[in-house]
């Protein structure tokens, strides 16, 4: 969304809180443990305490710019008198969100495509102004199952990310992407110091270790939608979805999903009064689709599977010509019956 | 498009007819525009009507483009928000938000012969290419209208399509026998078969339940039209209108941005998740 620049820093690990104080005025966030293995973006209340180097965080970083619950609007009406309707864009303070994986900005890209075409979300787009996103590339091995590079990406990708930190020994390379990344690396002045060709050869080596560690593959990643189209009425959906619970995390935890709900909340009945709020939903709720006549378009686990599987890896690609997918992995960890996309691509997705 | 096209115009209820009585209660609402503060809209397109404190519904637009007093809405009492606009009096005021979707092609079918076919509450989303055909008559060629309902009863627009008539072959139809009825007993897709419509230069437009489209597309097929030929609308469950909420999506496309009029050629290359 803003102009790519290119300004490699370094900065020693032990700066990272001088620089994180120097940034003024903007709420901070980054990963940090909520309870017990949970790691999840936090407001950063001690820099000291924040170090870069844990596991990907439970839920990915969307709900700063699409948050699960949004006021559209505020509205009062006195019967057979017009509305009062407020509008309640949102007005951020600015935000700096430090650790942000690759997959996960390379899923704020496809959010972007999303809440940008056809018509530009205000409210998205009041927030997405205002958050900036510190990224750290993955150079420790990847979870069991990641599988960003089967996707097109990379753990030191950097489309959607503000600035990339990559951790060498004992310092960070620090690369402004775009040019909010450089003038936050500008407020830390005397802290960085420019990047010597050996450094630059330093992160160069790690980030092609990094790309070097194995993942789980998928094949033919281009042929992947046809197949799929091919296979829209394979009996394997059913069969597959089987144990689904339509419980929705896999959606809900997902960088990528951006499905809404609209509704009223009535906090007052004279004059009626309350907001319309969106909400996250998902394509894996059998309301999602049914309609006020009993009739339900998706009425089945199979169908519903399906859809999701689809959207990332067929429709999406018919009209963005990417995958909707940035191989996070959460969807399968965190799946309570064990449904695994790469093995339902590896399933219906092949010729 | 306004600025934020999640809230909502006002407008105010300037008539509401009582279309079709009982438990599928239809009623036809005339709605103005607040202080002028409007859109204008294509045949074929909907838009959001909100009760506060209910929500919102997406609705097809039943009067004509060229109507700029007023957009007519013909709306069945059946969930939430629809209920909610069947118990309010003339002069409310609703939210109304859009126009959503694209349109029909009307203007490349100047010359053609124009064959509506509509079930029950299907009529209202192809009356306004009814209403567009019949008043620039001299551009187009014959119009013939079918419109079934499941009883006498249940026949909307009855004075409007008995006005219809000079302008317009209408052809009713009722599923089963009644004392008086007149017109064709029997469903929609069989009626338009006993009349045998000729394909020749001619565009058929349907809308109804599903399954009567399913059986009058079959029967079009039969009397000869091409998928290009012939259209219709869709409907899905909608909440933003502008391609993003993701609820109507049926494969690469948003029923709200994409849809809701479709050729048969393009609709059959879709998935039916519709």
């Amino acid at each position: 969304m803003t102009k790519t620049v290119a300004m490699e820093k370094m900065l020693k690990k032990a700066d990272l809180a001088a620089w994180m104080a120097k940034l003024g005025q903007t709420r901070l966030f980054a990963p940090a443990l909520e309870d017990e293995d949970v790691w999840n973006y936090m407001p950063v209340a001690d820099a000291k305490a924040v170090g870069l180097d844990h596991p990907n965080t439970i839920r990915p970083p969307k709900g700063f710019v699409f948050p699960q619950r949004e006021v559209l609007y505020k509205f009062s009406q006195i019967p057979s008198e017009a509305p009062i309707l407020t509008e309640t864009l949102p007005d951020p303070e600015p935000t700096v969100v430090f650790g942000v994986r690759p997959c996960d900005s390379r899923g704020l890209v496809r959010q972007d495509i999303v809440f940008t075409k056809e018509y530009e979300d205000p409210y998205y787009h009041g927030r997405r102004a205002k958050v900036i996103y510190v990224g750290q590339a993955c150079n420790t091995p990847p979870s069991a199952n990641c599988f960003c590079s089967s996707v097109g990406g990379s753990p030191c990708a950097e489309d959607g990310l503000d600035v990339l930190m990559t951790e060498l020994d004992g310092v960070y390379h620090v690369k402004a992407v775009t040019a909010r990344g450089a003038e936050l690396l500008a407020k830390g002045g005397d802290l960085f110091k420019d990047a010597s060709a050996t450094d630059k050869a330093h992160v160069e080596k790690t980030h092609a270790a990094a790309k070097a560690h194995p993942q789980r593959p998928i094949k033919d990643l281009g042929k992947v939608a046809g197949a799929l189209k091919k296979n829209f009425d394979s009996p394997a959906w059913d069969e597959m979805a089987k144990a689904c619970i339509g419980c929705g995390i896999c959606t809900f935890l997902c960088p990528t999903c951006h499905c809404f709900d609209i509704n009223d909340e009535v906090t007052c009945s004279s004059p009626c009064s309350g907001e319309r709020v969106r909400t996250w939903d998902t394509c894996q709720f059998p309301d999602f689709t049914m309609h006020t006549s009993g009739h339900n378009p998706r009425h089945d686990l199979g169908s519903r599977l399906r859809q999701r599987v689809c959207h990332k890896f067929l429709y999406f690609v018919e009209n963005h010509d990417t995958q909707q997918c940035t191989g996070c992995g959460r969807c399968v960890s965190l799946c309570p019956v064990g449904i695994d996309i790469v093995s339902v691509v590896e399933r219906l997705g092949q010729p | 498009m306004s600025q934020n096209a999640y809230l909502p115009k006002l407008g105010r209820i300037a008539a509401i007819k009582e279309e079709v009585p009982g438990g599928r209660a239809i009623k036809t609402f005339r709605i103005e525009f607040v202080n002028g503060d409007g859109f204008e809209h294509d045949c074929g397109q909907c838009a959001m009507i909100s009760v506060f404190g209910k929500g919102e519904s997406m609705i097809s637009i039943a009067s004509a483009p060229h109507i700029k007093e007023y957009k007519q809405f013909s709306i069945m009492r059946v969930g939430r928000v629809t209920t909610a606009l069947h118990d309010l009096n003339v002069g409310d005021v609703v939210g109304i938000r859009g126009p959503y979707g694209n349109k029909f092609p009307v203007k490349d079918w100047k010359g053609r012969n124009l064959i509506f076919i509509g079930g029950g509450c299907g009529l209202a989303p192809i009356w306004p290419v009814i209403q567009t055909a019949v008043n620039d008559r001299g551009q187009f060629g014959k119009i013939s209208v079918f419109y079934g309902g499941r009883s006498s009863r249940d026949i909307m627009y009855k004075n409007e399509l008995d006005k219809l008539k000079g302008d317009a072959e209408v052809h009713l139809s009722i599923d089963n026998q009644e004392e008086g009825w007149e017109g064709y007993c029997g469903f929609v897709p069989a009626n338009v078969m006993s009349k045998t419509p000729s394909a020749e230069n001619a565009i058929a437009i349907t809308c109804g339940p599903p399954i009567m489209i399913k059986f009058v597309i079959q029967n079009l097929k039969e009397l000869g039209f091409t998928d290009e030929n012939i259209y219709t609308t869709i409907e899905n469950k909608m909440k933003c209108g502008i391609g993003k909420c993701g609820r109507c999506n049926v494969g690469k496309d948003y029923v709200c941005v994409n849809g809701p009029v479709y050729s048969w050629a393009a609709l059959k290359d879709l998935p039916q998740e519709y």
